[in-house]
């Protein structure tokens, strides 16, 4: 039975410079039946989200519904009347955005955030609204109902907050569920908690799904059918299965094969093992780092127990080798990263390069060492000075390093730039013209100005689309073979740790848990944590009963 | 393309206020700067009978009380007022960024002493401050622009530094310390450029206040001494006459609430234009 039947929907934008109106959503059609999920797949800017609130009939100001109907159970709610609609939205059909930071009021405990919803739509009274409240949050899986209950959104971990959003999504047991990306903010594991719970509700409620995503491996696991939007309009449809085994378009294979497997046969083995005799180029021993705490009275009389940002950590690698450092939000990677760069000064513990000890801050590192020692960080945007242009940006560390300017430096930039493969245009350009994705390039091409022997990548490319992900991560290994400089790749996603890297450290709270030749790392994981990481990252069904045997790490 | 990739017209055609805003400043600013080719008597010399009304055939705006053209006047009048105030915000505004974008670098102790010394202005009367140092240091226009621009200082610290500090923990800044850039280097190369907005907003704010103190200063007989000429100083030699020739104070009181508003229109619109809302709402601090 049709639930939800959307039919050539066109959703246009105004456009302020030339003052028409551009099609972001351009005539999309599809059907949804009760207790079906449907995944909506596509790469930022395709109009997956305009859709998604078109299906609500909202629009982002500026934003137009231009043509179609959605036609939710008989009706074509685009014609109603806006107290029809807000009948409609929160009790019949409602939507669980991506930041469940943000979908929340920060000044408002996260319980009467939800009874609201309930006296509005089911003219509850308040203490009839509390448990109804509390029931939700038990159905979520929310650990404690009646303590998150009382808590304010700040106070819930990532996870939290986002089952507490879904209990509110699900507050009226909707016919309709939209889900607008809504594990992107979250780490795997706890990603893999919320989809599990999503699918179990679904199943008991019966509630037809709407799953918007980036992500081929999430619809594979959650969804029947899918679509694959580009630029506003459905390129491929077919079961979930059917796409992510057997694309039929080209932009379909394209998006499969760009996405980094965990379970993908590695091309090269790992030369790795034989050089261990060499002296390594980095050497991090027993470093430990701890945030320095804030005077207060209450800590005063209530000492807590310090955590180490970092905890002991060492680690050795190799000339021209590529470890990745894998770990979840909060596990101290990018920690061990500003102080390897010398950004941070470790509380305990000792960075070899190239034989000696280093100072460990920036400011009493000799040049050369500087210049040895590179970092691509995580936002490409934030990284490039927006009001220098592109050529200022290269030609900048070439002047300091090499004593390089005018054509000179001009000409060695526009080579980088081509290692990069981008074209020499772009040196008259600011950051901000440039796509993420270039962007970063740019600051892959900045930290090659220098030859360095070393360069350190704090996610470079957990903010790029996929197939963007793929380009960069090609003309990064492009490079890095180029100029025989080693890596420490840090990433959360361990595909992309699998491609790239030689060797694999795994860190959990500050610590290394596991670590050694990535292939053994990947296919025979000692630890539980990297057990864990593993299950969540090929979507195992059996992840849960690890869960039970590992420590909950998202709590708190 | 001058900031944020806007051109220049489409910043100063940005709402119906701002163009109002920038052709009153503009206005302004020509009869100040041709004033000296436009009046038809010296500003200073006795041409007439005193106090005749506006609409004379010979003295447009008529005569103030001992007889000099009042239409020359009110056109010199905003001369002096208007320069200290610009000279005196300007010099407060880029003094201040200095100042401002090395506290949010710098940090420390060296923050902390900075911005103890701009609370401690700040909590001191702005006009008894002003007033305090005239009478102290004796009244002449250099005293006077240096008084604008220690008055202006520290809230131009304040609102720079706030928005340097969200520049600071950015990447690029890392990167430039990285590469080893002095840290010189990094205040006027890389954060300077990234607070220039801020910067040209709070000039526009702080002299729309600032040619309101002059002319209140002006009025106390505390700023620009007689016989120059001066819209805030005609007020207070009107104020005996506020019966039989109202025009002598209503006409440069007109002058100066033009410029104001103007001010604060074009500088509202500026801030509008470049997307600083924290600019909004700061008039007179």
């Amino acid at each position: 039975m049709t639930l939800l039947d959307v039919r050539d929907l066109q959703v246009a934008y105004h456009n302020p410079s030339s003052g028409g109106l551009t099609l972001a959503v351009d005539g999309v059609s599809f059907k949804v039946d009760r207790g079906e999920t449907l995944g909506i797949v596509g790469e930022s800017g395709c109009g997956k989200t305009t859709l998604a609130r078109a299906l609500m009939a909202y629009c982002r100001p500026g934003g137009v519904i231009v043509g179609g109907e959605v036609v939710f159970d008989g009706q074509n709610i685009l014609e109603l009347k806006d107290e029809q609609i807000r009948e409609l939205r929160g009790s019949r059909m409602a939507m669980v955005p991506q930041d469940p930071l943000t979908s929340l009021t920060y000044h408002m405990k996260v319980g009467p955030q939800i009874d609201e919803i309930l006296r509005i739509h089911q003219k509850l009274g308040a203490q009839a609204a509390r448990l109804a409240t509390l029931k939700l949050f038990d159905g979520t899986n929310l650990p404690a109902p009646e303590k998150i209950y009382g808590r304010y959104p700040h106070e819930n971990s990532g996870g939290q907050r986002q089952r507490v959003v879904i209990a509110g999504a699900l507050a009226c047991e909707p016919d309709l569920l939209i889900l607008d990306e809504p594990t992107t903010a979250l780490d795997t594991t706890t990603e893999m908690q919320v989809l599990k719970l999503v699918k179990e509700l679904r199943d008991r409620l019966g509630t037809a799904l709407v799953y918007i995503t980036h992500d081929l491996t999430l619809t594979d696991y959650i969804c029947e059918n899918v679509l694959v939007m580009r630029d506003g309009k459905v390129v491929e449809r077919g079961t979930a299965s059917q796409i992510f085994s057997a694309p039929q378009t080209d932009y379909g294979k394209m998006l499969v094969s760009a996405i980094p497997r965990v379970d993908a046969d590695i091309a090269e083995p790992t030369p790795a093992a034989e050089k261990k005799t060499e002296e390594a180029l980095l050497k991090v021993e027993h470093l430990s780092y701890r945030y320095s705490q804030r005077w207060s009275i209450e800590a005063l009389f209530n000492p807590q127990e310090e955590q180490l940002a970092v905890d002991d950590v060492s680690f050795e690698l190799q000339r021209g080798e590529t470890i990745g450092l894998v770990g979840e939000s909060g596990s101290g990677k990018s920690t061990v990263a500003n102080i390897v760069v010398g950004l941070m000064a470790p509380t305990m513990g000792t960075v070899s390069f190239d034989g000696a000890p280093i100072n460990m801050i920036d400011k009493f590192r000799s040049e050369d060492l500087r210049r040895r020692i590179q970092i691509v960080f995580q936002d490409p945007l934030s990284s490039l000075n927006p009001r220098c242009r592109i050529e200022s940006i290269l030609t900048r560390p070439l002047k300091i390093f090499f004593g390089m300017s005018g054509p000179a430096a001009r000409d060695r930039a526009v080579e980088l730039l081509e290692d990069m493969e981008l074209s020499a245009d772009l040196l008259k350009r600011f950051p901000r013209q440039l796509s993420g994705g270039q962007q970063q390039r740019v600051a892959i091409a900045r930290a090659f100005t220098a030859k360095p022997d070393l360069i350190l990548c704090d996610e470079v490319t957990s903010a790029l689309d996929v197939s963007v992900q793929a380009h960069v991560l090609k003309l990064l290994k492009g490079i890095q073979v180029k100029t025989g400089a080693a890596c420490l790749f840090i990433s959360h996603d361990l595909g992309v740790v699998k491609q790239v890297a030689n060797e694999t450290v795994v860190l959990q709270k500050g610590q290394v848990v596991e670590a050694g030749i990535t292939r053994t790392v990947f296919d025979h994981p000692k630890h539980t944590y990297t057990q864990l990481l593993l299950a969540a990252a090929l979507r195992r069904e059996d992840y849960a009963d690890l869960t039970l045997s590992a420590p909950e790490g998202s709590s708190a | 393309m001058l900031v944020n990739d806007k051109t220049l017209t489409s910043i100063l055609t940005h709402s119906p206020g701002t163009t109002v805003g920038v052709a009153l400043v503009s206005l302004h600013l020509l009869s100040a700067i041709f004033a000296p080719l436009l009046i038809p008597y010296g500003p200073t010399q006795l041409v007439g009978v005193p106090l005749l009304a506006p609409g004379h055939p010979d003295f447009l705006l008529g005569t103030d009380v001992i007889g000099r053209d009042f239409l020359s006047r009110l056109l010199m009048g905003g001369r002096t007022s208007i320069t200290v105030a610009m000279v005196g915000v300007m010099g407060a505004v880029l003094i201040g960024t200095f100042f401002a974008v090395s506290a949010a670098y710098i940090g420390g102790h060296y923050d902390d002493v900075i911005m103890r010394i701009v609370d401690t202005k700040l909590s001191i009367p702005g006009i008894l401050f002003v007033a305090l140092f005239v009478v102290g240091f004796g009244r002449s226009v250099t005293v006077l622009t240096i008084v604008v621009g220690l008055s202006y200082f520290p809230g131009a610290v304040r609102t720079i530094r706030a928005q340097a500090m969200t520049q600071v923990p950015l990447a690029y800044v890392k990167a430039a310390r990285l590469r080893g850039e002095s840290t010189l280097s990094v205040i006027f190369r890389e954060l300077t450029p990234n607070v220039i907005e801020v910067v040209v907003v709070e000039f526009a704010i702080r002299t729309s206040s600032a040619i309101l103190i002059v002319s209140a200063l002006s009025f106390l007989g505390l700023g620009i001494s007689p016989p120059t000429p001066d819209w805030g100083l005609m007020v207070s030699e009107g104020v005996n006459q506020i019966y039989e020739a109202p025009w002598l104070i209503l006409l440069p009181a007109v002058f100066i609430s033009t410029l104001v508003v103007g001010l604060n229109f074009a500088s509202d619109g500026l801030a509008n234009a470049l997307g600083l809302d924290a600019a909004r709402g700061m008039h007179g601090g």
